[in-house]
């Protein structure tokens, strides 16, 4: 043991307080001293734990954060990569993707008058590059004491690069949003339209505000582009054709209630909507209720053979003309003798029509309507919707008169589809503007009998084969339909020579898919349609025409087209699809 | 010893911070990086948006079937052009006489 000579500033140990100068054993310590060692050891080792335990913890956590937890990296490089492109209205394409409304940034010119040197020289500058501004105005507005000044709101790109070519001082450009209708007047009505400051006033950009506001996911029409245009075309033919003032169509996917194409015409270019007429902004398709004429009896006569009061082989005599009251119902082409049902349709007889009616009755008429939902407005999804003009109260006269479409007036939207629940197997599904998904579930609401569908489709086809709607065949295409003319209402009176002439059609006819509608207002009689301007001769040649362009385009595989030798068999065909003992009587 | 493990240490230390001091550069780096990638892609996307709304309005169909008609000689089709591969008769060989074509069943009328 080697003495510890203690160190007179800092004593490690305790000073030997003993007798005598005896070496110092640890051993030997008293009591006092050996506690003292013990007790300094104690929290020497205490403190090192301690300290330990604090650089444990803080490596642990080291390691934690740079090897274990991610942290909010993955955060921040997410964050770093979704800095997408955000506009302040969400983009509107049809069924196929295709734009129909978007929001394309746009320069507007501003200034700062305190800063512009020569006001004269620049108003006359930018007179040059800008169109639709006068210099004088220019040069007033530039002159003012204030230091912000509109020149010109949303500029061409062609006029921002010139503004900028001309390197004026003061000058000043504030990034802006404009809403582009890439299409121009081809959708008007669906689409709407947007005010100055980006909000929906009209059509499906005031009705879907909020969505296209709030979302960037595009809004998705059922709207099919390529037959909107096909349509609206074929109606514009028509109507200028017949000088009308107007014309509105529809096509709907029989089965879905998609509405494919919806026009009203004339229309107008959204992007100078303050310059259209009442008349082109009014939509005929969906806020025009008309009375439809003869293609009301399409409803007329599935009543009457759903609820078993006549069938195929029925018949009326319709060779006087009814009188009620001070009105006398007469045929527009008398036939004068008994009419079988399918006669009464096919030639469109009002008298055969009206006695069918009777039959039924009155309340049954009301509730059939009702269900085809032609007594209340469509729930189409527009803010523009007419709602129908009914009878009030509903006598017997108006059973009978709304039995070939005239005193009661419904918008095309809600004709088109009460026709496509007659056509598809007898299920009704409200019209829709949106495109529906995939596999979404059909829904729909029975309102005829399969069989009735079926007997009013071979009814439908014979018009087109043989009765009023001869001009809406397209061969290969099976195509059926009903004509309607209705005189419009002219201070409460029927005024002959201004009429509706319209066509409701499906295709084909042994499976329908797509039911259309066409509707001429007011068309004129033209020598090449021998003075007459009614639905068969005005509606149906443009259905017709529309069948035949759209057919090839959907794919739709075209029955194969007769020849002349093959005639003989169309009698036999006929027969075996009037089976049930019934034989079609032919002119 | 000791002075050895020191030294390690001080050295171990010193290249730490090395590494620190060049990797923080290289994220600053990397972040300029992404910074400017993403507003490129910005600037990529308002122009990929422009483009749509331009290939929309060129899609125009009024104005296609004005080019179709003037560029290129095409009509639309009609059904008249399709028919069924039955309906076509086969190849005539000679010494045997040529089988009709197919009688079709619900063949429809010419108008």
């Amino acid at each position: 043991m080697t003495r510890r000579i203690p160190s007179p500033r800092r004593p490690r140990r305790p000073l030997p307080t003993g007798r005598g100068p005896a070496p110092v054993d640890l051993m030997l310590l008293d009591g006092t001293t050996s506690q003292a060692l013990e007790a300094g050891r104690t929290r020497l080792i205490a403190v090192g734990l301690l300290f330990c335990l604090a650089f444990g913890i803080i490596g642990l956590r080291v390691m934690d954060l740079a090897l274990l937890r991610d942290g909010n990296e993955p955060r921040l490089a997410a964050e770093a990569g979704r800095k997408t492109l955000v506009t302040d209205r969400a983009d509107i394409v049809d069924r196929n993707g295709i734009v129909l409304a978007t929001s394309l940034p746009t320069a507007s010119l501003y200034a700062n008058p305190r800063q512009v040197r020569d006001p004269e020289a620049t108003a006359a500058a930018l007179a040059r590059v800008l169109s639709d501004v006068s210099p004088v105005v220019l040069a007033g507005k530039l002159r003012s004491d204030r230091s912000f000044v509109w020149l010109k709101r949303n500029l061409s790109p062609r006029e921002h690069y010139e503004v900028n070519r001309l390197g004026v001082p003061g000058l000043d450009f504030k990034r802006e949003e404009q809403r582009v209708y890439p299409h121009g007047a081809l959708l008007t009505h669906v689409l709407g339209l947007v005010d100055v400051d980006n909000k929906g006033i009209a059509g499906l950009e005031k009705r879907f505000d909020a969505q296209l506001r709030g979302g960037t996911e595009p809004l998705a029409l059922s709207v099919d582009l390529r037959l909107q245009h096909i349509l609206s075309e074929e109606l514009q033919g028509a109507m200028t054709a017949f000088e009308a003032i107007g014309a509105a169509g529809m096509i709907l996917d029989a089965e879905s209630g998609e509405v494919l194409a919806m026009s009203s015409l004339p229309s107008f270019d959204p992007d100078q909507a303050g310059r259209a007429s009442e008349e082109a902004r009014f939509n005929r398709a969906a806020l025009g209720v008309y009375e439809m004429g003869s293609v009301f009896k399409i409803f007329t006569t599935a009543l009457a053979l759903e609820s078993g009061t006549v069938t195929l082989a029925d018949g009326f005599d319709a060779s006087e003309p009814i009188r009620v009251a001070r009105h006398t119902i007469r045929d527009f082409k008398p036939k004068n003798r008994w009419l079988s049902v399918p006669e009464i349709f096919v030639y469109s007889s009002n008298i055969g029509t009206v006695h069918m009616a009777m039959e039924t009755g009155t309340e049954a008429q009301q509730g059939f309507l009702d269900a085809l939902g032609l007594t209340t407005p469509a729930a189409i999804e527009l803010p523009e919707v007419g709602a129908p003009m009914l009878p009030s109260p509903w006598r017997e006269i108006n059973t009978m008169t709304i039995s070939f479409g005239h005193g009661m007036a419904v918008s095309p939207v809600q004709l088109t589809s009460a026709v496509a629940s007659v056509v598809n197997g007898g299920e009704l599904r409200p019209a829709t503007l949106l495109k529906r998904p995939e596999g979404a579930p059909k829904g729909g609401r029975r309102v005829l009998s399969k069989a009735t569908s079926e007997q009013m489709r071979w009814l439908m086809r014979q018009v087109v084969l043989q009765g009023t709607g001869g001009k809406a065949a397209a061969p290969g295409y099976l195509v059926g339909g009903k004509t309607g003319t209705a005189d419009k209402l002219r201070d409460g009176r029927y005024a002959r020579g201004s009429r509706i002439a319209s066509f409701v059609g499906a295709f084909p006819m042994h499976a329908p898919r797509y039911v259309i509608f066409a509707m001429v207002d007011e068309p004129k009689g033209q020598k090449k349609s021998y003075g007459y301007a009614t639905g068969g001769w005005v509606a149906a040649p443009a259905v017709g025409r529309v069948v035949a362009r759209i057919g090839p385009l959907v794919g739709l595989k075209p029955l194969p087209v007769r020849t002349e030798e093959e005639e003989g068999e169309d009698q036999d065909l006929m027969v075996q699809a009037s089976a049930g003992g019934f034989a079609f009587a032919f002119e | 010893m000791s002075r050895l493990a020191a030294v390690l240490w001080i050295f171990s230390a010193a290249l730490i911070a090395v590494v620190l001091f060049a990797l923080k550069y290289e994220v600053q780096r990397l972040e300029r990086e992404l910074q400017l990638v993403t507003r490129q892609t910005v600037v990529d996307q308002q122009a990929v948006h422009v483009l749509k709304a331009e290939w929309s309005y060129l899609n125009q169909p009024a104005r296609i079937a004005d080019l179709a008609e003037r560029h290129l000689r095409l009509q639309p089709l009609s059904t008249a052009q399709i028919v069924e591969i039955e309906a076509v008769p086969t190849r005539p060989v000679p010494g045997v006489k040529p089988q009709p074509p197919r009688k079709l069943a619900n063949a429809e009328r010419l108008p």
